[in-house]
C-alpha cells in the first residue's frame, strides 16, 4: 500500500501506529496521522497530482509545502486545498482539479498542440474581438478551462467563518528558529507576543534538519510552550500589514470555523518568514520528478517518503549537499551530483508522466527518475513591502534584502542574511529584544494617554538603538536559467520564452510584464516566480537584475478565502418594544435602515381607510428623539432649523426643517417644549444619528459657551401615533392628568400625563396623516401594556394597527413630503416648498447665505402635487416627466400611490419651475415606455388642504 | 405604575458554559441614570470619578465616568427616583433616567475576554482595561458603553447599548460565546 | 486602518471615529458673500503632506478634536480638543 514509505526517521511527523483512510479520485488510500495529503499519496506511489493551467501538462510534487504550485486539490466541497501542507483527516474525499474527463486522460492536453496561440498576452489578443462573441463563446470556453476547483453553492460542511481581534505588543510572522528566538526574548522582556507560523507546526527548516537541529528545535518548542506571554498560531498566515501595524492573520486550523480572520494591532511586527527556494529554469523543468532540494528533504525527513529511485542533483549551495545526504539515507541512488558553482548545468529533462532522461550542459545524458535542484533563494519580502520598504538586489548573494524599515517593523532570520543556527538564533533574540523595547515604549505612551487604563509603571522606556550585528551574506552564484527555455510560473504556465516575447512586444517593465503575461499572479503569489521573472527580463533588456526592480508585493501574502475576509457578518437590527407583538399579530416586516418594522398587517388600503373613518395605531418608534435641556436650547434650535424658535411656549410643538450649510434640506421633524429648559426634538428615522452628531459639533466647536445637554432617547420612548376622527374618544378613556378637549389641548401642543396607568408619557397633538391625531411617547419598558390597552379599550371604536405602507398612503394624500424621497441634493429649502418657513432675518442659521441666494433662483426644481388624468394609472416612483413626445427630462415622480380615500392615483413630483403652476399639464413616461398626461395641483395635499380634519 | 411589569428587550434567560468559564445575562431592567454637568458643579464634585473610571457608592450605586462631563449611575431595578434625587442639581446639571432607553447585559468568567475579543476591538488587557474601567466602543457593530465590574475576583463586564439594539446585541455576544461552550438557544442565531 | 489619537480615549481605530475633514474656519453667516461661503463649503487644500483635520470620537467619548496628520505617511502629531 505504501511502496515509497521508508523506515522511521528521527524528525518524522507521522504516527505509524495510526491509519487514516481517504480517497483520491474515488480510489481508497490510507496514510498516517501527521501526513499531508500529498505525502500520503506520494508514499502510496502517486506521482501526478494535477494538470497545469493552460497546457494541462502532468504535474507532480515540486516544493512539498504550502507554496507548491502543483498540489491544489479539491477536498469534498472545498476547492483549492493545498495538499502540500493540509494535514490528512479520516474520510477525506480528495480529487484532482482542472481535469476533464480525468487526471490520467485529460482532453485539455490538446492545448499543448496549439501552444503558440496561448502565448504571452493571449487573453488580450484572443478575446478582444469580435466583441459579440464574448457572451456566446469566449466566456463559456474560458469557464471550461478555468483552473481551480468546484464551488458548491449549498455547502453544508463549512461552519460560519470567524473573526477575532488581538493586541499583541510584538507580532512575529514566521515560526522558524529566528522567529521562535525573537518570541522568547520579547516575552522575557515583558512583551505580549503572538507567534504566527504558516505550516502546521513551529520550527521552519529545523524540522527537516539533522539530529542537532532537531535537538535545538525541541528546546525552542518547549521554551515557547512554557512561556505564558506567547500565543502561538500555527497553520496561520500573516496575510497583510497595514498602517500603524494593523495586521491581518488568516488562521486555518480552528475547530469552530474553516478559517478565521484575526485583526491584530501590534506594537512591533517582526518579519521572519525565512527563505523560499527558487526553481531553476530549463526545458522540462515542470516534469513530474523534478523537485526542489527542500521538497526531497521534507518528503524524506518529515514524512519518510522516498521521492524517487535514481536522482541527479544540481546544486549551488549547501542545501543541495544536505539533500544528497538525505536521499542517500533514504535509499535513493545518486546518479550524479552536478555542482553549479563549477559550471555544471542541466539543459533538458525528458519524460511525460515522470522524468526519464536528463541532458546535461556538457552534452552527456543520464537516466534518472528524480532531478533535484538547489539553485538559490527568494526572500519573501511581502510584509516589508507592505510597510513601505523597497528591498534591494544584492548580486553577490543573488537575492533581495530589506532596505529601510519603519521603527515598528523589524526583520530577522534568513530574509536578512545567512548564518549558522546559532547565528540565526542570536539575531532572532536581539531582534525580539529590540521589538519588545520599542513596543513597550508604545504601550507606555498608550497607557499615559488613555483615560480608562492604569498609569504606566515606571518611567517612559528609553529609545533603544538598533545595534544588532547583521547576519552575513554568503556569496551565491546567480543561477536563474539554463541555456534552454523552461517554465517561470508553474501556476500560470508561463515560460521564459513567453516573457522574452512580452519584452520584445514592448512590455519590458516588470509591472507591465506581470499584467500582460499574468506571471506571478497565480496561487503561489510570486513566491516561486518573481525573481526568475525579473532575471528573464534583465536578460531580455541586457541590464543588471538590480535595474529591473520587482513587482510590488501586496496583500494577501498567500491566497485567502473570501469567506475568511467576510468573517462573521454583523448586521445590527433595531427593534421597537412592540416588534414582538407586531410579529405575533401578522405583521409583514419591512427593513428600514437598521429598523425592522411592520409594513402592513393585512390590506394597507383598508388600514388607511380605518384611520380616515375610525382610529388607527402605528408604532413610530424609529422616529429619532433627542432630549434637549438647558437655557440655550432656543438659540440652538434657531441655529439648526430654518424657522423661528425663540417664542415657542411651554406646552407647544412646532414643525421645523433643517438644511445643511449648502441650504439643501437635510432633515425635518417636530420639536416640543416640555418645560422651561426642557425640549424634545424629533428627527427622521434615518437622520437621527446625523442630527445628534451635528448638534454636538455646534455645541463643542462653535458654541461651546452655550448651555445645552443633548441626550438621544429614541429607543427609550416608544412612539405610538393614534390617528383618526375617533382618536380623542379613545384617549379620553385611558389618559390621566390631561384635558384632551380641543380648547385645552389644541393642535400642535404637548402635554405630559399617564396613559393606561403608565406615568411620564409625553403626548403631542400633531398629524402626519392629516387626521386628528396624537403621538404618544411612552417609556419603552411599559410600552406593550399601553399598546395593548389602546387596542382593547378602543375595539368598539374600530381601533386597529396600521403599518408603514398605510402611513405612506395617508401622508401622500395629505401631501407631506419625505426628506430624501421627495427631496434630493438640489432641494434648497426655499424651492422645496418651504419658502414660507425659512426666516432670513436671523443673526446666524445653518446655510444662511445659501438660503438667501436660493430665493433668487428660478432654475431649481419645484416640488408639486400631481394627479394623472387617468385616475386608474399609478406611475411608478422615479418615472420621468418629459417634454411631450421627446425624451427631454423636465422632472420626476417622487411619490405615488392609489388613494383609497379619493379613489384615484396621486403623486408628488419634482418639476422644472416652468411647469410648476397649478393646472399645468405634464407628460409622464412610464416604465414600459408609454406616456400619460397628468395635471399639476394647487397644493401638495390631495385631501383637505386647509387642514380642517386635523384641527377638530 | 408598580403593577405594570418592566419589559426589557431580551427575553432570554441567562446563558452559561457547562464549565462555568463564561456566563451571559440580560440586566436591562437595572436602573440607569445619566448625569450631565461640568466637573466643578456640585454634582460633579459629588460624583467624583473622572472619565474612564468607576466607583461603587456606599448605597450600592455604581458611578461610572462615562464621558467627559457625563456620568452613568447603575443600580438595581426600581431605584430611578432615589438615584436621581441623590444628585445635587444646583447649576447647569441634567439628570435623565435612561433605564428604558438602554439595554444592558453582563458577561462574566474566565473566557469573557476571549468572547469579547471576537466582537470588540478594544484591548481588554489588565493594564489597558483594569477592573473599574469605563469605556465605549463598537461591539458587533453597535456602539456600546462598557464597564469592567469584576465579581468576586472574576472578570465581569457590563455592556449597554441603545435599547432597540438590545435583542441583536445579546444574540451577537451569545454567538461569540459559542466557541467557549455556550449553547445558543434556537431563535437567537444571527446567522 | 490608521490609529487616531483621541485626547480622552487614547489611540483608536479610525473606524471608531469620523473624519470631518480639513479644518476650514466658518465665515460669519450674516455677512459672508456667496463666494466666501462657497469657499468654506467646497474648497480644500488637500495637500500630500501635513493637514489639520477634525475627528469625532463617534464610538468613544463623542469629542470633536483636531490633529495634524501627514496624508502621505499617516504620521500624526499634536492634537487638541476643539
Amino acid at each position: 500500500m505504501s511502496p515509497r514509505r521508508i523506515p522511521s526517521r528521527p524528525g518524522e511527523l507521522i504516527d505509524r501506529s495510526t491509519t487514516v483512510s481517504f480517497t483520491w479520485n474515488g480510489r481508497a488510500f490510507t496514510g498516517h496521522q501527521g501526513d499531508t495529503i500529498a505525502s500520503a499519496l506520494a508514499a502510496a506511489g502517486v506521482e501526478i497530482f494535477s494538470r497545469s493551467m493552460k497546457y494541462h501538462r502532468r504535474r507532480g510534487i515540486f516544493s512539498a509545502n504550502h507554496w507548491d504550485p502543483n498540489l491544489s486539490v479539491q477536498v469534498g466541497d472545498e476547492p483549492n486545498v493545498r495538499a502540500g501542507s493540509r494535514r490528512l483527516l479520516e474520510g477525506m474525499q480528495v480529487s484532482a482539479q482542472n481535469v476533464w474527463p480525468s487526471l490520467r486522460f485529460d482532453l485539455g492536453t490538446a492545448n499543448q498542440l496549439v501552444g503558440r496561440f496561448l502565448s504571452a498576452g493571449f487573453y488580450y489578443k484572443t478575446f478582444m474581438r469580435p466583441q459579440f462573441l464574448w457572451h456566446s463563446l469566449y466566456q463559456r470556453i474560458l469557464r471550461k478551462f478555468a483552473p481551480g476547483g468546484r464551488i458548491h453553492w449549498n455547502t453544508s460542511t463549512h461552519g460560519a467563518y470567524d473573526k477575532r481581534y488581538a493586541h499583541p505588543d510584538v507580532l512575529i510572522a514566521g515560526g522558524g528558529p529566528a522567529g521562535m528566538a525573537a518570541a522568547l526574548s520579547a516575552a522575557e522582556a515583558g512583551a505580549t507576543v503572538m507567534l504566527v507560523e504558516q505550516e502546521p507546526e513551529l520550527g521552519g527548516h529545523l524540522r527537516w534538519g539533522a539530529n542537532d537541529d532537531l535537538e535545538v528545535l525541541a528546546d525552542l518548542r518547549s521554551a515557547v510552550e512554557a512561556s505564558p506571554g506567547i500565543e502561538v498560531l500555527v497553520d496561520s498566515t500573516v496575510s497583510g500589514r497595514y498602517d500603524h501595524n494593523w495586521i491581518a492573520i488568516n488562521q486555518r486550523s480552528h475547530p469552530l470555523a474553516p478559517e478565521r480572520l484575526i485583526k491584530a494591532r501590534a506594537g512591533s511586527l517582526v518579519v521572519a518568514p525565512g527563505l523560499i527556494e527558487r526553481p531553476y529554469v530549463f526545458a522540462g523543468n515542470d516534469t513530474p520528478g523534478v523537485m526542489l532540494a527542500g521538497a526531497v528533504r521534507r518528503l524524506t525527513n518529515l514524512w519518510a517518503v522516498r521521492p524517487g529511485d535514481r536522482a541527479v542533483v544540481l546544486t549551488a549551495s549547501s542545501e543541495g549537499d544536505s539533500a544528497v545526504a538525505d536521499l542517500e539515507s533514504a535509499g535513493v541512488e545518486i546518479v550524479e551530483v552536478l555542482d553549479a558553482r563549477s559550471g555544471a548545468d542541466i539543459v533538458k529533462v525528458d519524460g511525460r508522466g515522470r522524468v526519464r532522461k536528463v541532458h546535461l550542459g556538457d552534452g552527456r545524458t543520464l537516466a534518472a527518475d528524480l532531478v533535484v535542484t538547489a539553485t538559490g533563494w527568494t526572500a519573501p519580502t511581502s510584509l516589508l513591502n507592505m510597510a513601505g520598504d523597497r528591498p534591494v538586489y544584492d548580486p553577490v548573494a543573488a537575492r533581495y534584502f530589506p532596505h529601510a524599515l519603519p521603527d515598528n517593523v523589524l526583520a530577522t532570520g534568513g530574509i536578512t542574511g545567512d548564518g549558522s543556527i546559532a547565528e540565526l538564533l542570536a539575531h532572532g533574540r536581539e531582534t525580539g529584544e529590540l521589538a519588545a523595547a520599542r513596543a513597550l515604549r508604545i504601550r507606555h505612551d498608550v497607557l499615559t494617554t488613555t483615560a480608562r487604563s492604569t498609569s504606566p509603571k515606571g518611567p517612559r522606556p528609553e529609545t533603544v538603538p538598533d545595534d544588532r550585528i547583521p547576519l552575513r551574506r554568503v556569496p551565491h552564484p546567480e543561477c536563474y536559467r539554463s541555456s534552454t527555455h523552461g517554465l517561470v510560473d508553474f501556476s500560470e504556465d508561463i515560460s521564459s520564452k513567453d516573457l522574452m516575447q512580452a519584452a520584445s512586444e514592448g512590455f519590458d517593465s516588470i509591472e507591465l510584464m506581470k499584467r500582460y503575461t499574468t506571471v506571478t499572479m497565480g496561487p503561489s503569489q510570486g513566491k516561486l516566480e518573481t525573481v526568475n521573472a525579473a532575471s528573464v527580463l534583465a536578460e531580455a533588456r541586457q541590464v543588471d537584475m538590480a535595474d529591473v526592480g520587482t513587482t510590488v508585493w501586496r496583500p494577501p501574502f498567500s491566497p485567502i478565502s473570501l469567506g475568511a475576509l467576510a468573517g462573521r457578518i454583523f448586521e445590527p437590527v433595531r427593534r421597537s418594544a412592540l416588534q414582538d407583538w407586531h410579529e405575533a399579530n401578522g405583521a409583514v416586516n419591512l427593513l428600514a435602515g437598521q429598523w425592522v418594522r411592520p409594513d402592513r398587517y393585512g390590506d394597507p388600503m383598508a388600514e388607511a381607510l380605518n384611520v380616515r373613518n375610525n382610529v388607527g395605531l402605528i408604532d413610530v418608534t424609529p422616529l429619532g428623539k433627542l432630549d434637549l435641556r438647558g437655557p440655550d436650547v432656543p438659540k440652538l434650535l434657531e441655529l439648526v432649523y430654518v424657522n423661528r424658535w425663540q417664542k415657542l411656549k411651554v406646552g407647544r410643538v412646532r414643525y421645523g426643517a433643517m438644511v445643511g450649510e449648502d441650504g439643501v434640506v437635510s432633515d425635518d421633524g417636530v420639536t416640543g417644549r416640555l418645560a422651561k429648559d426642557h425640549y424634545l426634538m424629533t428627527t427622521t428615522s434615518s437622520g437621527a444619528g446625523a442630527v445628534w452628531e451635528m448638534l454636538e459639533d455646534w455645541l463643542q466647536t462653535y458654541r461651546s459657551d452655550w448651555e445645552v445637554h443633548v441626550t438621544p432617547v429614541t429607543g427609550g420612548l416608544t412612539s405610538i401615533n393614534v390617528a383618526g376622527p375617533r382618536s380623542r374618544d379613545l384617549l379620553e378613556r385611558l389618559v390621566g392628568g390631561v384635558d384632551l378637549s380641543a380648547d385645552a389641548f389644541p393642535y400642535f401642543s404637548v402635554r405630559t400625563g399617564t396613559v393606561a396607568g403608565v406615568a411620564d408619557c409625553i403626548i403631542w397633538r400633531i398629524g402626519f396623516t392629516g387626521e386628528l391625531s396624537y403621538e404618544l411617547h411612552v417609556p419603552s419598558g411599559h410600552a406593550l401594556h399601553v399598546w395593548e390597552s389602546l387596542l382593547a379599550t378602543g375595539s368598539d371604536l374600530g381601533a386597529a394597527p396600521f403599518g408603514v405602507e398605510a402611513q405612506r398612503i395617508l401622508r401622500l394624500e395629505k401631501g407631506h413630503y419625505i426628506v430624501g424621497q421627495d427631496t434630493d441634493g438640489l432641494s434648497k429649502a426655499p424651492t422645496a416648498g418651504l419658502a414660507g418657513l425659512v426666516k432670513l432675518d436671523k443673526e446666524d442659521t445653518v446655510g444662511l447665505p445659501e438660503l438667501r441666494a436660493a430665493f433668487d433662483r428660478t432654475d431649481l426644481p419645484v416640488l408639486v402635487g400631481l394627479q394623472p388624468d387617468d385616475p386608474t394609472v399609478v406611475p411608478e416612483e422615479a418615472c420621468q416627466i418629459v417634454a411631450g413626445d421627446s425624451n427631454e427630462i423636465l422632472g420626476r415622480v417622487t411619490s405615488s400611490r392609489m388613494s383609497p380615500t379619493l379613489g384615484r392615483s396621486i403623486c408628488l413630483a419634482q418639476v422644472d419651475p416652468k411647469l410648476a403652476a397649478a393646472g399645468t399639464s405634464v407628460t409622464v413616461k412610464l416604465v414600459d415606455g408609454s406616456r400619460i398626461t397628468a395635471t399639476v395641483q394647487e397644493h401638495h395635499a390631495h385631501l383637505d388642504p386647509e387642514g380642517e380634519r386635523q384641527r377638530v | 405604575m408598580s403593577e405594570i411589569d418592566f419589559r426589557g428587550p431580551v427575553d432570554s434567560v441567562a446563558l452559561s458554559a457547562p464549565d462555568g468559564a463564561i456566563t451571559l445575562a440580560d440586566e436591562s431592567s437595572c436602573t440607569k441614570v445619566l448625569v450631565r454637568g461640568a466637573r466643578k458643579t456640585a454634582a460633579g464634585i459629588h460624583l467624583k470619578v473622572t472619565y474612564g473610571r468607576s466607583r461603587r457608592r456606599k448605597d450600592g450605586v455604581l458611578v461610572c465616568g462615562s464621558r467627559p462631563g457625563e456620568w452613568t449611575l447603575l443600580a438595581e431595578p426600581g431605584r430611578s427616583g432615589d438615584v436621581a434625587e441623590s444628585i445635587p442639581s444646583e447649576g447647569f446639571v441634567s439628570i435623565v433616567d435612561i433605564t428604558h432607553g438602554r439595554a444592558m447585559l453582563r458577561i462574566s468568567g474566565r473566557d469573557a475576554v476571549g468572547a469579547l475579543a471576537k466582537v470588540c476591538n478594544v484591548d481588554l488587557a489588565d493594564d489597558m482595561t483594569p477592573d473599574g474601567a469605563v469605556f465605549s466602543g463598537s461591539v458587533a457593530k453597535v456602539t456600546c458603553d462598557l464597564v469592567r465590574d469584576d465579581r468576586d475576583g472574576e472578570r465581569s463586564y457590563l455592556i449597554s447599548c441603545e435599547r432597540s439594539f438590545g435583542r441583536y446585541l445579546f444574540s451577537a455576544v451569545a454567538d461569540a460565546c459559542v466557541e467557549f461552550g455556550v449553547d445558543m438557544p434556537p431563535g437567537l442565531s444571527i446567522h | 486602518m490608521i490609529l487616531v489619537p483621541c485626547p480622552n480615549c487614547g489611540p483608536r481605530n479610525s473606524s471608531d471615529l469620523r473624519n470631518t475633514g480639513e479644518v476650514v474656519p466658518r465665515p460669519d453667516a450674516a455677512t459672508a458673500s456667496l463666494s466666501e461661503w462657497r469657499s468654506y463649503l467646497y474648497l480644500r487644500d488637500n495637500p500630500a503632506g501635513w493637514v489639520t483635520e477634525t475627528w469625532y470620537c463617534r464610538s468613544g467619548c463623542r469629542t470633536y478634536f483636531t490633529i495634524e496628520r501627514n496624508t502621505a505617511t499617516n504620521e500624526v502629531r499634536g492634537l487638541e480638543r476643539t
